[in-house]
């Protein structure tokens, strides 16, 4: 296993940069995460690492051999990095067996048979070994298309996407088999997704992108805790935006002052405020527009001065049709307004 | 002319494929792609372009031959195309609308006409009409028009067919929500979300009446295509032949524009992709029963009737020896002209999926050639051989330099059927497959031999058959083009017929039939196949 580094990766298509000056690793043996809209650029990182597609400037590392850089890309055959399509890319014309086996064409005829099975059986497919991609159920040809990229023990491993054609029962089992799986060979994996719950599930580190720029990276905690700016709040779940001008070290909204450390007095500001980081109370300040359940939670909205923001507060907490209104500095943000 | 498997769409390229750096600096594909633009547009551009230079002769009897052609070439796609599309489209809405006995084995029984050309069921009915002594002859311009009718109506059938089929249960449902009865539904809603289709069909089937020679010949009819040959031949005058084969070359393309615009509209009736088991109409017996001799009789008239009479005439008078030799050329000559032609198809196919301009140029020469009647392919690659012997780029029309010129004027003529079969291998050939093959470590070879030939294989195959038939079948180029004294089956049955020695004509005209029914029954596979809720 190695590590894959990005050093101010920049990849254009016609004209239009699809990444823009990126740099972000994956430590050797972790899962880095990529998060991002559609988009955002997360798939065509995949693709520069695997060397399907060149890069306009800056480098990829896998280890410490540099792989691409402008003007030299080292083909995707020969880099040993692989890979879980979104549609999986099944070969149709070949067993599961076969697909599996694909890959590990060094070895002879009888070990590589074995080995096959052997990472079948790992994904509990040993018994579907003769059987044919469109005979497989959505779940099964993922799991063989795991199996397939693992196979030849290469340096990394990239999933795009990899969950998301399959049902939320299946996607929850089967996201936890693949993290074992991943983990269990200390495999490096870059992970691409656009779900944010998932997301913080799988990762050890996460980048959060937007439009072809790398918003932030770091451990998922810090993510969510610090979040860079108002599109990376966002990124990992519901917030509430305002903006206005820092006065006193703070920002004041019709819900209440949010700290603004370093903003200088009058600077203009945006404030972003998660959801879950405001508690309603009985009292006057603001009015309840409706509350609908959300699973553990119920999601309120409240108004205050023509502003409408979204809490999550505790499932069947009774309340009032005013309410007062509480923003826990954790979830709380203030950002320079450029 | 070939089944229809519909071309490829365009495509956007994705911002993959769009950024993606060529590996060589000369793009082969664009060269490829270019090369049969020429070869593929040339002869249909130069019947147009010489027709329009200066007439040298200036024939007065050129006019007669053109008007009376033109009036012989609208009344048969008149009455055979109009028969063609009733027939067609009532078939194809009781097989996939109506519930009645027979009608799954009639659903792919109803094609098999377009197994035979237009020729061999003029040889076969003749002589079926003489030797019963029948008072209802077929012959003249009822004749032909019924011989159309009869032998084309499946392009209208599958056409419509496909129609019907991709219409939503929902939208007929919700037709019935609505308060209309079960007959409104049909006139109200499905027939007009079909109408599309079968007016795509109906012009395909038009086209292939237009540029028919074999059949309007025997029942000694002037039409455009007679005309073409008449003035080359028993008038000597090209000029005539290359103007009238230029109008001819444009009603085709009238017919071709019409096909194309309408199967564009046919689009708008597959817009749901959720698919359900269509309720059918139960037709009770009697209305059962009047859909089954129906269906029975459009098989029976255009293909199980003639099909027996040339094996009973094959049997009972065998001349299998004397249609040894021309049986043999036909075979060399259709593998030559399929592999030839395959090849283009090959680079027209991948240079359309690219959707850059020479792509696209590729494409429509193909369907102006496809379009283009054989005996104005034949025209054009004639007058381009004269043009470049009066340049002195080449000697005189040599053996060799004939079978060129017909395996040009077949790649011309048939690459745009080609194409389609070849699309839909490509398409299973994603980008995907051979980026996943690649992270796997497979190089370039080993992703040609292991992924791209085993999954694009049946495809180039069924390319490869229906193009062998359909240059087996094609009589008007070959008779214009043939290299002096190289007789295929086609020719050969022609002769016969000429002669009027139908007996004769039966074993080559058999042979030819059976070769037909080879890529009919691949298409009704594909069709059972690609039946969606169906494995």
């Amino acid at each position: 296993m190695s590590s894959v580094t990005l050093s101010r990766v920049r990849r254009m298509y016609a004209g239009v940069a699809a990444l823009d000056d990126v740099s972000l690793s994956a430590p050797e043996g972790k899962v880095l995460v990529l998060l991002g809209p559609s988009g955002s650029g997360k798939s065509t990182i995949l693709r520069l690492v695997a060397g399907l597609e060149p890069v306009d400037g800056g480098e990829v590392r896998i280890g410490d051999e540099i792989v691409s850089a402008a003007g030299r890309t080292l083909p995707a055959e020969r880099r040993r990095i692989g890979m879980v399509f979104q549609d999986y890319a099944l070969f149709p014309h070949l067993t599961a067996g076969a697909n599996v086996a694909f890959g590990l064409d060094k070895l002879a005829r009888a070990e590589r048979d074995a080995e096959a099975l052997r990472w079948l059986d790992r994904v509990g497919l040993k018994h579907r070994a003769g059987a044919y991609p469109h005979e497989l159920s959505g779940g099964e040809q993922q799991r063989v298309a795991l199996a397939r990229a693992l196979a030849p023990k290469p340096r990394a491993v990239l999933l795009d996407e990899p969950f998301s054609g399959l049902d939320p029962v299946q996607r929850a089992h089967l996201r936890d088999a693949s993290i074992a799986a991943l983990a269990e060979t200390r495999t490096t994996a870059l992970f691409v997704t656009h779900d944010a719950e998932e997301a913080l599930l799988v990762a050890d580190r996460l980048a959060i992108l937007k439009g072809g720029k790398l918003l932030q990276e770091g451990a998922p905690r810090e993510a969510y805790d610090k979040p860079a700016c108002v599109d990376a709040a966002a990124a990992l779940g519901s917030i509430n935006v305002f903006e206005g001008r820092a006065e006193d070290g703070v920002i004041a909204t019709p819900f209440g002052p949010v700290a603004a450390p370093g903003l200088s007095l009058g600077a203009p500001a945006r404030v972003a405020v998660r959801a879950e980081a405001i508690a309603v109370t009985p009292g006057s300040l603001a009015r309840v527009v409706d509350v609908r359940p959300h699973g553990a939670h119920d999601l309120v909205r409240i108004e205050a001065q023509g502003v409408i923001w979204r809490a999550l507060v505790p499932a069947r907490t009774s309340l009032s049709d005013t309410v007062d209104v509480q923003i826990h500095s954790a979830g709380a943000f203030a950002f320079a307004a450029s | 002319m070939a089944l229809d498997y519909g071309s490829p769409a365009s495509r956007r390229p994705t911002p993959a494929q769009a950024g993606e750096t060529p590996a060589v600096p000369v793009d082969g594909v664009a060269i490829a792609a270019t090369l049969a633009t020429l070869i593929c547009a040339a002869p249909a551009v130069a019947v147009i372009a010489l027709a329009l230079a200066p007439d040298r002769a200036g024939a007065a009897f050129g006019s007669n031959l053109l008007g009376d052609g033109a009036v012989g070439t609208f009344a048969l796609v008149m009455l055979g195309g109009v028969g063609a599309v009733l027939f067609g489209a009532a078939a194809a809405w009781l097989v996939s609308l109506a519930q009645f006995p027979g009608r799954g084995l009639f659903e792919w029984l109803l094609v098999l006409p377009l197994a035979a050309p237009s020729y061999v069921l003029a040889y076969a009915y003749t002589g079926m009409t003489w030797a019963n002594g029948s008072a209802l002859e077929v012959r003249g311009l009822w004749g032909a028009a019924f011989i159309y009718a009869a032998g084309l109506y499946p392009y209208v059938y599958l056409a419509a067919r496909a129609a019907f089929v991709s219409q939503s249960a929902c939208a007929l449902e919700a037709a019935r929500t609505l308060g209309a009865k079960p007959r409104d539904v049909v006139w109200r809603v499905a027939l007009p979300l079909a109408r599309p289709g079968i007016a795509a069909g109906g012009a395909l089937a038009c086209m292939e009446i237009a540029a028919d020679y074999g059949a309007a010949q025997h029942f000694g009819l002037t039409t455009l295509s007679t005309a073409v040959f008449r003035a080359w031949y028993a008038h000597g005058a090209p000029h005539v032949a290359l103007q009238i084969s230029a109008v001819l070359l444009l009603a085709a393309l009238v017919f071709l524009v019409v096909e194309r615009w309408a199967r564009g509209r046919a689009s708008y009736a597959g817009g749901s992709t959720r698919w359900r088991m269509l309720p059918r109409y139960e037709l009770g017996p009697l209305g059962g029963g009047l859909a089954a001799v129906f269906c029975a009789a459009l098989v029976l008239f255009g293909a199980a009737l003639p099909l027996l009479w040339l094996g009973r005439l094959a049997v009972l008078h065998p001349h299998f020896v004397e249609v040894a030799e021309p049986f043999a050329n036909s075979l060399l000559l259709s593998a030559g002209g399929a592999m030839g032609t395959l090849s283009l198809a090959c680079a027209i196919a991948v240079a359309a999926r690219r959707a850059t301009g020479i792509g696209k140029a590729s494409l429509y020469a193909a369907a102006m050639g496809y379009a283009a009647p054989g005996a104005v392919i034949a025209m054009g690659a004639l007058a381009l051989f004269g043009l470049a012997r009066e340049a002195g780029w080449i000697g005189g029309l040599s053996s060799s330099l004939a079978l060129a010129a017909l395996l040009w004027g077949y790649a011309a003529r048939f690459s745009a059927a080609g194409v389609g079969p070849i699309d839909a291998g490509l398409t299973r050939l994603s980008k995907g497959l051979d980026a996943s093959a690649r992270t796997l470590g497979a190089g370039p070879w080993r992703r040609f031999a292991e992924v791209d030939v085993p999954i694009a294989a049946p495809a180039l195959a069924a390319a490869a058959l229906i193009l062998f038939v359909e240059i087996l079948k094609e009589l008007p180029a070959t008779l214009i083009l043939r290299p002096f004294d190289f007789d295929t089956l086609a020719v050969r049955a022609h002769a016969y017929a000429s002669d009027e020695r139908l007996l004769e004509a039966a074993t080559p005209s058999l042979l030819i039939f059976l070769a037909g029914l080879l890529p009919i029954i691949l298409l009704t596979r594909g069709l059972a196949r690609s039946r969606a809720g169906q494995r």
